[in-house]
């Protein structure tokens, strides 16, 4: 049950080595090893999306994959946006401020993570693109009409 | 000293508002896309352990034997609680009517699936629960009561067995002459209804880290709680401890819409924290455990009513029986949510009198919690079914039956027959704009020309009364005293002028932290990144409740309001005393404290601050260098219930007409929603943007309730909905996108004239879909009366149809 295993993923452009157990979720991992809490969990069953994060640029699940499954990989989590340079937060997330696509805000990290992974390959998707990207993406405060604006907005600027 | 708190934002003192009532940007938000903002399961402390719960899979079973030794032995488990530790050390919950509440784990009986009856705590969550593996139980179990109906049954098992039946509270309220009203009318229109289990199901569950200090015996909780010093009041109940020894610490948390659980939770990880000689105890519930067995359940009910109506459409009387399903006891609160719609029992509409009987009974499902609304979403899809069944046989418009009914403008502040007395309102007014921007007209004519096409096409009209900042009052009939609620917060200015307020509550969404900034920068002139918003613990907050009801926008208002009035006398003192002149010659203006008619005299409000603590010898003799303040607001006038349940409960009644257009497909039975509209009027909306997002969030869950989401349970109690691939949040591609308009009309009775809103949309979402979907089934001679209208249930009635 405790056998461990040594993994190195970069995350947010910094390399890790790690002896993990081989049950621990990805996003146990990065939650709760790396110190990474803004991946947030909502389900554990892969169905909210709270917990996506961008797996080699693809957003994925990190409830649904163990940590031994990313050994290698590269990762970017809500903790990776922020230019640490300056200080700036990322258009994403400036436009989910400034067009109030947030509540209680435990669902976002996901949704950005989605829209990053949309405007990634399409950087002026249509409504039913938007709608697609986040179809997996699941808010009970907003009731996702800020959202869209937020991410129209995104769409924009990156 | 009495405190005059504004009644509009133009008594603000300062020559216009720069934040109250615009469209700013919250300031909870750069830490929350960030990903920075401290959630539950983001805090920890040295040393913690992790609880992992073992739960009941029988719905009505007697708990024979507890064997936790193997799992004591597993290396990393500190320590385990049971039945046994629970009978020890705690109290049955008070949230219950007497006699009704149960422990936090079964201690001879199971009375749900999913009830806790044995806890570990361990080095991980990992751990522990593989030490759940090894607990043994034995159960012996019994007979089951699947739902309220059964419950009631003569010969009916019974969950609670030093009652002799299930039924938890029977009562029937009786306002005005109601049998008169039914006996003159020309029409009687009855219909029974059946309102299916939803719930809150915010994106986070809960979750705590619970350490009891076994020297000093106290207990501190960090916790996702919407009610932190009402949690603790619980605790010290349940848990037999002093409840100044109980701290409670709220975290921000991810939504609530009053299903976080919690109590027992906490009660689990408080308990194994004692047993564990004071180490910390993390529990965080997850989704399937939330689903099954958290606050996460409301609204079970059958309704059988009728509305009393004249020949001319006017409708005179209302009457309601409900059978309502609290499941294994009221521990919840559940039993409040039959109480609520006393503060807006009639709706909008001037009706005389009512009845209204209540039978809550308990069954071996899941206790009922709160949820968004509280009881009135349910009543008002019964209320305004009624109102279209009556429109429909009298051959009335629907919209201009409502019309014909509303209470009027200059009848305000109004008088229900349940007792509860509406502030204000301009409902024909709502009803207009929101008929105009819907161009209701077309929209009935293409109705028509879709219909002839055989296409089921239906358009909802429904109005709603939304009554906010509740009141315990309300709830007395229930068994729940208390008068007022009072909610509290510290102002205070440093030696350099910044801005500190404290309050009593957590983030939780609704943007009550930005709503705090705005009124104090505008009250002192200063920028909104002057000041900062301060959470306090229970052991140090002034006295407060936080969210619920929608209440805390306009008492939070309040008491931030009489804390800068008090610190604005005091400065005026202080200030005359440096300007030598008389205080009542001094005023607050634009963030300076200055003399009255003479230009140019005038100091800023840092430098009076400054002075205050900094220079004793220019204060006047006596003062105290103090430039803070206290101040607790509380309702004014709430008075306590009379015989028949009537009192001034909800100081405000908000008002929305929505309409809709739906198209139900006939193959499938799905319903899409076409268009929708909504006029609402919340009086003064402080931050517009915040307002819509509320009404916005009430109308997804609306439409879930409405469409999709239900518990459903087996004939044996079995939850057959535990994750959420079987309770279905709406998505992004079910929730439509909503025109939004406003009427304003002010409270008379609030601070800055805003009224609640926090609940809004879900008051009347559900009701209106549900109304249009009958609108377009209307032809084929069948009708929806209960929820959700998914389209497995509408398929159903169309096939009935067609047959
Ligand atoms: S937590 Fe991973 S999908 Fe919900
Ligand atoms: S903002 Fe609360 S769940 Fe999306």
């Amino acid at each position: 049950m405790a056998t461990k295993q040594e993994i190195s993923v970069t995350v947010n452009g910094v390399s890790y080595q790690r002896e993990v157990e081989v049950r621990m979720t990805l996003a146990d991992f990065l939650r709760h090893e790396l110190g990474l809490g803004g991946t947030h969990v909502g389900c554990e069953h892969g169905i909210c999306g709270a917990c996506n994060i961008l797996i080699d640029g693809k957003a994925m699940r990190s409830c649904l994959q163990l940590a031994v499954q990313v050994d290698g990989a590269q990762i970017t989590t809500v903790e990776g946006l922020r230019n640490l340079e300056t200080g700036e937060l990322h258009p994403v997330q400036q436009a989910f401020i400034e067009e109030h696509g947030l509540q209680c805000g435990f669902c976002t990290p996901g949704f950005m993570m989605s829209t990053l992974e949309l405007l990634g390959e399409n950087p002026n998707p249509s409504d039913e693109e938007i709608k697609h990207a986040i179809g997996g993406n699941l808010c009970r405060c907003t009731g996702y009409e800020n959202i869209l604006r937020s991410i129209r907005l995104a769409a924009t600027r990156v | 000293m009495a405190i005059e708190i504004p009644k509009s934002p133009e008594e603000l003192p300062t020559t216009s508002p720069r934040f109250v009532g615009k469209n700013v940007n919250r300031i909870e938000d750069p830490g929350l896309v960030a990903g920075t903002t401290e959630f539950i399961d983001n805090f920890s402390l040295p040393g913690m352990l992790h609880c992992a719960i073992l739960r009941s899979p029988h719905a009505h079973a007697r708990v024979v034997k507890v064997n936790a030794d193997a799992a004591a032995q597993l290396p990393g488990v500190e320590a385990v609680l049971t039945g046994e530790d629970i009978k020890r050390w705690c109290n049955p919950a008070t949230t219950s009517p007497e006699g009704w509440g149960t422990y936090p784990m079964a201690v001879d009986k199971v009375l749900f699936v999913g009830e806790p009856v044995a806890a570990v705590a361990a080095s991980s969550r990992y751990v522990a629960e593989d030490a759940l593996e090894l607990i043994e139980v034995e159960y012996e179990t019994l007979p089951v009561v699947k739902d309220a109906r059964e419950g009631l049954k003569p010969d009916s098992p019974v969950l609670f067995e030093q009652h002799e039946s299930n039924v938890i509270h029977d009562r029937t309220h009786i306002w005005g002459d109601v049998d008169k009203v039914f006996a003159e009318a020309d029409h009687v229109i009855q219909e029974k209804f059946r309102w299916n289990r939803c719930g809150a199901n915010p994106m986070e569950t809960f979750g705590c880290v619970c350490q009891w200090d076994v020297i000093q015996d106290n207990l501190t909780c960090h916790g996702s709680y919407q009610t932190p010093g009402f949690i603790g009041l619980g605790r010290s109940a349940s848990l037999n401890l002093p409840s100044n020894k109980i701290k409670v610490v709220s975290h921000p948390h991810g939504g609530s819409f009053g299903g976080k659980g919690g109590p027992r939770g906490t009660d689990i990880a408080s308990l194994l924290s004692r047993k564990a000689n004071g180490k910390p105890v993390k529990y965080i519930e997850d989704r399937m455990e939330y689903l099954t067995a958290g606050g996460g359940q409301s609204w079970d009910r059958y309704y059988d009513a009728s509305i009393a109506v004249k020949a001319d459409g006017t409708v005179t009387g209302f009457k309601v029986d409900l059978l309502d399903d609290q499941g294994a006891g009221a521990e919840g609160y559940g039993t409040i949510s039959v109480a609520k719609p006393l503060a807006a029992f009639t709706g909008c509409y001037r009706i005389e009198a009512a009845k209204y009987s209540l039978k809550l009974v308990a069954t071996n499902r899941a206790p009922t919690y709160p949820y968004r609304g509280y009881g009135p979403p349910p009543h008002n899809f019964v209320l305004e079914s009624l109102m279209d069944k009556a429109a429909r046989s009298l051959q009335i418009d629907v919209a201009e039956i409502r019309r014909l009914n509303y209470i009027r403008p200059d009848q305000f502040p109004y008088t229900i027959p349940s007792g509860n007395e509406y502030d204000s309102g301009n409902y024909e007014a709502v009803l207009d704009k929101v008929l105009d921007m819907a161009d209701y007209k077309k929209m009935r004519e293409e109705q028509a020309k879709a219909q002839a096409e055989g296409r089921l096409v239906g358009i909802g009209v429904a109005s709603t009364v939304e009554p906010g900042v509740f009141d315990w009052n309300a709830y007395a009939t229930v068994g729940v005293p208390g008068v007022g609620v009072p909610e509290g917060v510290k102002v205070s200015i440093d030696i350099l002028g910044n801005i500190t307020v404290t309050v009593g509550f957590s983030l939780e969404g609704q943007g009550q932290y930005t709503l705090a900034v705005q009124i104090v920068a505008d009250y002192f002139g200063v920028e909104m990144d002057a000041v900062r918003v301060a959470y306090a613990a229970t052991d140090v907050a002034p006295p407060h409740f936080g969210p619920g009801g929608s209440r805390l926008g306009v008492a939070l208002s309040g008491a931030i309001l009489g804390a800068c009035k008090k610190i604005e006398e005091k400065f005026r003192i202080v200030a005359a005393g440096l300007m030598q002149c008389e205080p009542e010659h001094m005023e607050l203006m634009d963030g300076l404290m200055r003399i009255k008619g003479v230009p140019g005299a005038e100091m800023p409000i840092a430098a009076v601050a400054g002075a205050m603590l900094a220079r004793s010898d220019l204060l006047p003799p006596g003062m105290e260098p103090c430039p803070e303040a206290t101040y607790v607001w509380t309702a004014p006038g709430r008075n306590e219930p009379d015989d028949q349940g009537r009192c001034k409960s909800y100081l405000t009644a908000a008002n929305a007409t929505h309409v809709v257009l739906v198209e139900v497909d006939r193959d499938t039975g799905f319903t899409d929603i076409l268009q929708y509209f909504i006029v609402d009027d919340c009086g003064t909306r402080l931050n517009p943007s915040t307002v819509e997002g509320q009404l916005q969030g009430g109308v997804a869950q609306g439409v879930g309730a409405a469409l999709y989401e239900e518990y459903v349970y087996s004939d044996d109690a079995q939850p057959l909905a535990s994750t959420f691939m079987d309770y279905l949040l709406p998505t992004v591609s079910e929730v439509p996108i909503t025109e939004k308009g406003e009427v304003v009309t002010p409270s008379p009775f609030t601070p800055l004239g805003a009224k609640g809103c926090g609940e809004g949309a879900i008051h009347t979402t559900p009701a209106v879909i549900v109304c249009a979907i009958n609108d377009a089934l209307s032809p084929l001679g069948v009708q929806v009366r209960e929820t959700p209208a998914s389209p497995n249930r509408v398929w159903n009635l169309i096939q009935q149809a067609q047959q």
